[in-house]
């Protein structure tokens, strides 16, 4: 019941924060923007262009909203009264990470299809070409941000500054989320090891991170 | 109802808790007192489960909090020392989720937001969000959340710092009430009149150990005691050893030459020092200005205990 109620809880608040907000409208915008600037990407459609641009720039405002989030709330002692709560202590990170991660996939979505129009609208790509291109996209996109959320929640847990927290993010989980398109770049990995590396990758971050968290003192 | 024994703990090299045992009857308030830093926050820290990492022992109705359950948990309302919330969330989204997560039905929780916020004086704030409240209020809705599910237990760290003094008397007044339904209360300050008119126990915490516990009365039956005697005297008294040689006296302090003031041994008779004191005087042809005992403030007893030594 706590995670639901929690997740929830942090949904409606994440949905109308000011970052969201601008990856609402930001999101969007960038695959039009795309459309436009760019003339030839090496034979990518604009849809796949897209999804790596977004899950790229998305993911990196994603995880440094979660840190800020997380460090802000451990700083101000907001945590208190969950946790003296009959509430699994792991479930506020859970709760902080499904909220994130779900607002920042919708907004994704958005993205992508509109870039999925514009291509099937003016580079005439058939159906199946198009939706061939959104699904590799959507791969990357729920890849990079997953592990984006789940380091993000990693550092936000462990970091005793918001700086150090985003130095970490910068240097730390984008890079590594980075990582897992290296299977499609060198052409040696399929798409669906994409999703699978970043599932193993979220999963294991985020379990350190409700581990850590389960036994940190306030 | 509450059971403390022996908790130790340190922050790395600083000891902050040494040897601290007491408890506490059910249904009473406790009046938690001490210098800033004495360790009360950590000792409400450990009651409330936010601290693990600590020697001794703790149970609450019998429930050891080593072993932190969900029962555990719902017996216990917690005020910490500043009321963080959320801050997109208004006051209602705030109490709900609290009360949802405290264990309170959906139904249930609607009503008992409304008597809690109405009981408070904060009921035409709850569409409001937690960023724009003011300090006092902030604090009110934390005192909301804090006896929302109506806790058996309640644990507030100085629950009446930064309140005007109509909400004192709102709070006080509430502890009164919720004591008389059978709510146990534990609550600190680091203000002696903070808890003077409230507490019916009161454990004076000095240095990391209780160096008082006992009812207020017994601490005001000490405060109303005499120890010291005021003398002042028209000429200078040259020497201080006529005064000194007094029986009953422990010290004479000579605050100038024709003022002293005369400490009285533990079992001193305030009643003898002042008439031997006057006839010594006489008998060497001085005429006294004024005399009068002295009676030690309650301010000034809560002091003796907190200071290096802990005895008053």
């Amino acid at each position: 019941m706590s995670l639901a109620l929690l997740l929830k809880d942090e949904l409606n608040g994440f949905y109308r924060s000011k970052v969201m907000l601008a990856l609402w409208v930001g999101l969007p915008a960038m695959a039009v923007l795309l459309y436009f600037l760019v003339d030839n990407i090496e034979g990518m459609s604009i849809t796949f262009f897209t999804g790596i641009m977004v899950s790229s720039i998305g993911g990196l405002l994603t995880s440094v909203l979660i840190v800020v989030n997380i460090l802000n709330e451990k700083e101000k002692k907001v945590y208190d009264l969950f946790l003296i709560r009959p509430i699994r202590r792991e479930n506020l990170l859970l709760a902080k990470f499904g909220a994130v991660f779900l607002c920042v996939m919708v907004a994704s979505f958005i993205a992508i299809t509109l870039a999925a129009v514009l291509d099937s609208a003016t580079e005439g790509y058939d159906v199946q070409e198009i939706l061939s291109s959104m699904k590799d996209s959507l791969i990357i996109t729920v890849s990079i941000m997953a592990i984006n959320c789940s380091a993000g929640v990693l550092i936000g847990v462990f970091s005793p500054s918001v700086l150090v927290g985003v130095l970490l993010v910068l240097f730390g989980s984008n890079q590594l989320s980075s990582m897992v398109l290296l299977p499609m770049i060198t052409g040696w990995g399929e798409m669906w090891m994409v999703g699978l590396a970043s599932i193993g990758i979220s999963a294991l971050l985020l379990f350190v991170a409700a581990l850590v968290f389960r036994h940190k003192e306030f | 109802m509450v059971s403390v024994r022996g908790i130790y703990k340190r922050y790395k090299d600083l000891p902050v808790l040494l040897n601290l045992s007491f408890d506490i009857p059910k249904g009473s308030i406790f009046g938690y007192i001490g210098p800033n830093g004495s360790g009360k926050t950590t000792t409400i820290k450990i009651m409330t489960g936010l601290i693990r990492d600590f020697q001794g022992e703790v149970s609450i109705e019998g429930r050891s909090i080593r072993n932190w359950s969900s029962e555990l948990s719902s017996t216990i309302g917690y005020l910490p020392q500043q009321t963080s919330l959320q801050e997109w969330r208004t006051v209602d989204q705030t109490l709900y989720t609290f009360g949802r997560l405290s264990g309170l039905q959906a139904s249930e929780v609607d009503k008992r937001i409304k008597e809690v916020t109405e009981m408070l004086g904060i009921a035409e704030y709850r569409k409001r969000k937690v960023s724009k409240l003011s300090g006092g209020t902030l604090q009110k809705v934390g005192m909301a959340q804090a006896m929302l599910h109506r806790p058996k237990l309640m644990v507030l760290d100085e629950p009446v710092a930064g309140l005007d003094p109509e909400s004192r008397v709102l709070f006080k007044n509430l502890f009164r009430q919720l004591s008389r339904e059978g709510t146990t209360i534990f609550f600190s300050s680091h203000i002696l009149s903070d808890i003077e008119d409230v507490a019916d126990t009161i454990g004076i915490l000095g240095q990391g150990r209780m160096r008082y516990m006992g009812s207020m009365e017994e601490l005001r039956e000490r405060v109303g005691r005499s120890t010291e005697v005021s003398l002042e005297t028209v000429e200078p008294i040259p020497d201080d050893r006529l005064l000194e040689s007094l029986p009953g006296v422990s010290k004479v302090e000579r605050v100038a030459d024709n003022r002293f003031h005369i400490i009285l041994q533990e079992n001193g008779q305030i009643d003898t020092v002042v008439d031997s004191a006057i006839r010594a005087v006489l008998a060497q042809g001085l005429h006294i200005r004024g005399i009068h005992p002295n009676r030690q403030s309650l301010e000034s007893l809560y002091l003796s205990y907190t200071d290096g030594e802990g005895r008053p």
